[in-house]
């Protein structure tokens, strides 16, 4: 090693100048992390592969600016330099994350080339030359690129990109090999045909230089620094808090809940956007102002404020769903400055909204690489996936011994759950759940397994899905068809036959066949006793036929037995009943009607299993009362107290509308149940609800058991399998699974979308769909939420009271809110409304008028109303006749249209939709595979 | 935190060091001719003078002397020009008497006092420049002094700072890291033996952890041992020459 000094000039903590000496060791040996290594370079983790025509070089600048652009999958073989990173981790240190995500995803051929610890390719800054001057210029690079070409013996050609023409100009001829062009020549060279890359290499320079140049008047005070902020929140001069946007009313309102206040005061802390999202979280409010920003929580929105854009397609992407990246939010301005990214199609289309649900859920789903599959066991018919002899003799052989069954949907692909019930003779019952064992083809630390992980989950969308493994393990190996030879996990309990206790317990690995794949209509007729054919036995005589019949009703009838006895059980303890509703498709993938589960029997006892298994072998849920807070107050208002802390009592004993608005309050509140790492928290941190589990069939808990679809499962497989230790890592990845679990809301919003478009169909006025029956089940200070439950659809929805909203062109008047009712007064009469108030809603579509990207229109706001608009009538049902004779208020409705549009909008229908939405993952994802 | 990343995910260190790799280490024996020890240390950055009277007869209060073996008085002080911002006091404050008591303690485990009883020995370590590891260097230093003024050593005391960053221990800490909120240990060993003469450490680390970092301390305080034993074989040779055996 050589030593060598750097001198900085840093700035003390009172502001001083420093002359700080910092040693800087070089070294020859510096990994090149090119599998075309001649001299034996130490290696480890990623190599660039071989292969490629060249490696690319990006300048300090280019990775600064066009870093989203070498993100792009389709380049391969970039070399980040040292001082490229440095110099983005003192830019943009958001960029920087992403760039470190980058080299360590092992999906992306980049790597990371320490050139400035490397002996003959650092460039010592010269004197008096500042360090971001040093950084920016080219000679670094151009050192690395030039040691690269040389240290792989001229055997791969280098190219560096950068923006610099002086550069391009002095290097491009220097050394054969190694050649110095602009980003555009590069892309438009070796990458002519990679369209996006284009666009966003126009848009970004575009934004760029728009950005050069710019000043104005001050429209905002500009934020403090971080470090004012600081201060001033220990000397208490400021208050942190958090701000929370309104989810019904997302445009206009927010408050801000400081952390010390025990209860919410909205009145006093609101703040009212004045119709301008705009003004987002820079508002002024009576005395109280936000000064600055401390943390935001940044994800991707697809319905945001307006945003400059400049660019050149303006025509192309008029009318589009585009996806836009804010640059900078200068303090002359009313709007950011941003450039688009990618277009996502245009707006209102099917295709382009599902997309859009998608990227505001983070879902990036590309599909599996080859590398990926190639890991993947082949499973064909010239060459079938067999047993592996060393795998039976390691497990339970459960193949002849048992009789295993699987119930689903009707369709379904991937079955992970089986069960299977036995007579032992010594007068027990075993009764045995089997789940698909992934873990034996998912190795820890795989390719198939870092990309489950950042899936973390399988996506169900109301018409696709997208999985979380390949298709070969998802729909054929870890599927437990009926017929084939399976690995499996398995819980076998021993119960006896009488009192139907648990005996005895046994879990682990274990080989089954599974018998007959039936569907859970099937499984109910056999039950009931009617003469039904199942597939598995069409080819048998009559006589074998029957006995097997009779075998496998006989099954059926001591499963439900068991999950009857079960279910008994933990009804006692405290239980919830939960159900949803699906869209269902037909062939052509058209909406033809939206119904309600037919619950049966054969559910339940399904779910029953499940749960019991859940709840024998893993604790993962935990709920925070919060949560819980909206049920309690409006079940205080019908009546019932319900206790949070220990289970949910039964609350509901028949079943009546408004009951059943208790009911899926419940599952809202549940739904947000997360992975923890136990250990990780103390122990009275988390409460177990070992009765919320029951809604395991209905998808949203599911814990243990669908570990073809969760990631989270895979996990508790492992740990499982392997001795329980806890670390940090297991508690980051329960963190990311959470994450992507609570993007679970876009499969809700899939549903709804498919809602909005059965409403756009039908005419409101002859239509008698769009005409239900409503409840109100909870008060806003300008509105109620109804819950509208109908023959053909279920879901609630937001009344935006008229007269509140001046901008409607209702009725003009005033609202008034008490605890459980609210007043509205207009022209026409006063009219009130309680709490489980029925009433009737129309849905009614109005004119529709596409609020498109704004490309440099900064005044104008978009007049788009809301398209389809609920016309409400209140028809309190004894009053009905003396209600047509007198007032009939109408009350507008926003509802769902999914165009960016002024103040009611779908967003915020579809942020309560994700809220509040009874769907029914399960039902839904497989909905799919049925109509397919 | 904010600030630096101490350890790459390639696995350098700001100053482009391994984890375990030390700063370069030069030294020399036998710099000023009037006391009776001398050396001179360098730690990438961090240079050291010391200095060593004696044994001699106690000074000063008599009161001090024990009688079956020799006093070691140590004192330790910075040059005003040592750190980036001139300092103001260059002995006696807070920091340097601590430090100084540090290495008494050092220095009473591995000189052989009992040779020397009723006598005194007198140890002064001048950081002439400051960045990191200043303990360690002082203790370096003292004891190539100690062994230029002859006096037995039962080994050569050599010290180390090491740090813990991402579940790696960082060994021979700069100024940079020290002040990066790295939990620092700095254990003074006699490397033959393994014999550790002192050990301190005031950051929060997990028990757990500790092993191996004292672990690591060791390694590198047996790395530091083959430096100095170069140097003082050099120093014996040239001396050697010189006096013409």
């Amino acid at each position: 090693m050589i030593k060598t000094e750097r001198v900085l000039h840093l700035k003390s903590c009172v502001g001083r100048k420093l002359r700080v000496v910092r040693e800087h060791y070089l070294r020859e040996r510096v990994p090149c992390c090119s599998s075309l290594c001649q001299a034996d370079c130490v290696n480890d983790g990623k190599l660039l592969p071989g292969d490629l025509t060249h490696y690319v070089v990006p300048d300090v600048a280019v990775v600064v600016d066009y870093l989203e652009i070498l993100e792009f999958r389709e380049l391969q073989g970039i070399i980040f330099t040292q001082t490229a990173c440095q110099a983005l981790q003192s830019k943009n240190r958001r960029y920087y994350k992403r760039l470190q995500t980058l080299v360590k995803d092992p999906r992306h051929d980049c790597v990371l080339f320490a050139n400035e610890f490397q002996k003959y390719s650092y460039c010592p800054r010269e004197k008096g030359e500042s360090q971001e001057k040093w950084q920016t210029r080219s000679v670094c690079v151009y050192s690395a690129a030039v040691w690269y070409y040389n240290h792989l013996a001229g055997m791969m050609n280098i190219v560096m990109i950068t923006e610099d023409p002086e550069a391009v100009a002095q290097f491009s001829s220097l050394t054969s090999g190694v050649y110095v062009i602009s980003v555009q020549d590069y892309l438009q060279s070796f990458w002519s045909d990679l369209q996006a890359a284009h666009e966003l290499f126009s848009s970004i320079s575009q934004a760029q230089q728009e950005t050069e140049g710019d000043d104005g008047e001050k429209e905002f005070p500009e934020h403090l620094p971080a470090e004012v902020l600081e201060a001033g929140i220990k000397s208490e001069r400021y208050i942190q808090s958090t701000l929370n946007v309104n989810k019904h009313r997302a445009q206009n309102e927010a408050f801000v809940r400081p952390k010390n206040f025990s209860t919410k005061s909205t009145g006093e802390n609101a703040l009212h956007f004045q119709n301008r999202w705009n003004r987002h979280i820079k508002l002024i409010f009576a005395r109280r102002r936000i000064v600055g920003i401390l943390q935001r929580n940044w994800r991707d929105y697809v319905r945001i404020p307006k945003i400059r854009i400049s660019t050149q397609q303006a025509e192309a992407l008029q009318d589009h769903r585009v996806v836009v990246r804010i640059d900078s939010w200068e303090s002359t301005s009313f709007y950011p400055n941003g450039h688009s990214v990618r277009v996502l199609g245009r707006a209102g289309e099917l295709e382009t909204e599902v997309q859009t649900i998608l990227l505001e859920n983070c879902i990036h789903i590309l599909p599996f690489s080859d590398a990926q599959l190639r890991e993947m066991p082949v499973n064909s018919l010239e060459k079938p996936w067999t047993v592996d002899p060393s795998e039976v003799a390691e497990r339970r052989d459960l193949r002849d011994s048992r009789l295993v069954f699987s119930i689903d949907p009707r369709g379904c692909e991937d079955v992970d759950d089986t069960l299977s019930v036995h007579k032992l003779p010594n007068r027990r019952l075993e009764l045995g759940v089997h789940i698909a064992d992934v873990t034996h083809f998912v190795k820890e630390g795989s390719l198939t397994d870092l990309e489950a992980r950042s899936r973390a989950t399988t996506y169900y969308l109301a018409d696709r899905r997208y999985d979380m493994l390949p298709a070969i393990l998802s729909a054929d190996l870890c599927s437990l068809l009926g017929g084939a030879d399976r690995y499996a996990m398995s819980v076998l309990w021993e119960l006896d036959a009488e009192s139907l206790e648990v005996q005895e317990v046994w879990y682990g690995r274990t080989l089954i066949r599974s018998s007959y794949q039936l569907h859970y209509e099937l499984a109910q007729a056999l039950l009931n006793g009617e003469q039904v054919e199942v597939a598995e036995l069409a080819n048998l005589g009559p006589q074998e036929k029957g006995s097997k019949l009779a075998q496998l009703t006989e099954a059926l009838e001591m499963l439900t037995h068991v999950a009857r006895h079960l279910r008994a059980k933990r009804d006692r303890g405290g239980a919830l009943e939960l159900e949803g509703v699906g869209a269902q498709l037909d062939e052509e993938r058209n909406i033809t009607a939206l119904v309600p589960r037919q619950p049966l029997e054969v559910h339940e006892t399904v779910a029953e299993c499940m749960i019991y298994a859940n709840h024998w072998v893993a604790r993962v849920t935990t709920t925070t009362t919060e949560l819980f807070n909206q049920l309690v107050d409006t079940a205080k208002a019908k009546g019932f107290t319900i206790d949070t802390s220990c289970s949910l009592d039964r609350a509901v004993d028949h079943r009546t509308l408004g009951e059943q608005v208790v009911q899926n309050d419940g599952h809202t509140a549940m739904s947000q149940a997360l992975y923890f790492s136990t250990g990780a928290h103390p122990q009275d941190q988390y409460y177990h609800y070992g009765t919320i589990p029951c809604t395991v069939w209905l998808g949203s808990l599911h814990t243990l058991y669908l570990t073809i679809r969760r990631y989270a499962d895979i996990v508790v497989h492992r740990l499982l399998t392997a001795a329980l230790h806890i670390n940090k890592e297991v508690e980051e990845m329960a963190h990311h699974v959470n994450s992507k679990n609570r993007v679970r809301g876009s499969q809700m919003r899939s549903t709804a979308l498919f809602q909005c478009l059965f409403f756009r169909e039908r005419d409101p006025q002859t239509d008698p769909c769009c005409v239900a029956d409503a409840v109100v089940y909870s008060i806003r200070d300008n509105g109620v939420l109804v819950f509208i439950q109908s023959k053909t659809f279920k879901q609630r929805g937001l009344v935006v009271v008229a007269g509140q909203d001046g901008s409607c062109d209702w009725q003009g008047g005033t609202v008034r809110k008490y605890p459980d009712r609210i007043t509205t007064t207009s022209s026409c009469g006063t009219s009130t409304f309680k709490l489980f108030d029925h009433i009737t809603v129309s849905h009614r579509k109005r004119h529709q008028q596409q609020a498109s990207p704004q490309c440099k229109v900064p005044a104008a706001s978009p007049q788009g109303r809301s398209q389809l608009v609920k016309e409400v009538v209140r028809q309190n049902e004894e009053a009905l006749a003396q209600e047509k004779t007198a007032r009939r208020p109408k009350l507008s409705k926003e509802e769902r249209e999914f165009r960016q549009s002024k103040t009611p909008s779908l967003y915020s229908i579809l942020e309560e939709i994700r809220e509040l939405a009874l769907m029914d993952l399960e039902r839904a994802s497989r909905l799919p595979a049925t109509t397919a | 935190m904010a600030g630096l990343e101490l350890l790459s995910d390639q696995g350098y260190r700001l100053d482009g060091r391994k984890a375990t790799e030390l700063r370069k280490l030069q030294a020399r024996m036998g710099v000023f001719t009037q006391a009776d020890g001398s050396a001179y240390l360098e730690q990438g950055n961090t240079k050291a003078l010391a200095v060593v009277y004696g044994p001699h007869e106690m000074r000063g209060s008599r009161s001090r002397t024990l009688h079956d073996r020799a006093v070691i008085n140590c004192q330790y002080s910075m040059a005003t020009f040592s750190t980036a911002e001139r300092k103001r006091r260059p002995h006696g404050d807070r920091k340097s008497t601590e430090m100084s008591l540090h290495l008494k303690q050092t220095f009473e485990a591995a000189v052989m006092t009992q040779l020397y009883p009723r006598s005194q020995i007198d140890i002064y370590v001048k950081i002439l420049q400051s960045d990191g590891g200043n303990y360690s260097v002082c203790v370096n230093a003292a004891t190539l002094a100690v062994i230029d003024a002859g006096i037995p050593m039962r080994d050569y005391v050599c010290a180390c700072t090491v740090g813990f960053v991402d579940e790696t221990p960082l060994a021979d800490l700069c100024y940079a890291e020290e002040n990066g909120g790295v939990s620092s240990l700095a254990l003074a060993l006699l490397p033959r033996g393994g014999q550790i003469a002192l050990l301190q450490m005031d950051a929060r680390l997990h028990q757990d952890h500790l092993e191996t970092l004292i672990e690591a301390a060791m390694t590198a305080c047996k790395g530091v041992s083959k430096v100095l034993d170069e140097v003082v074989r050099q120093h014996l040779q040239e001396a050697s020459v010189l006096t013409g055996e």
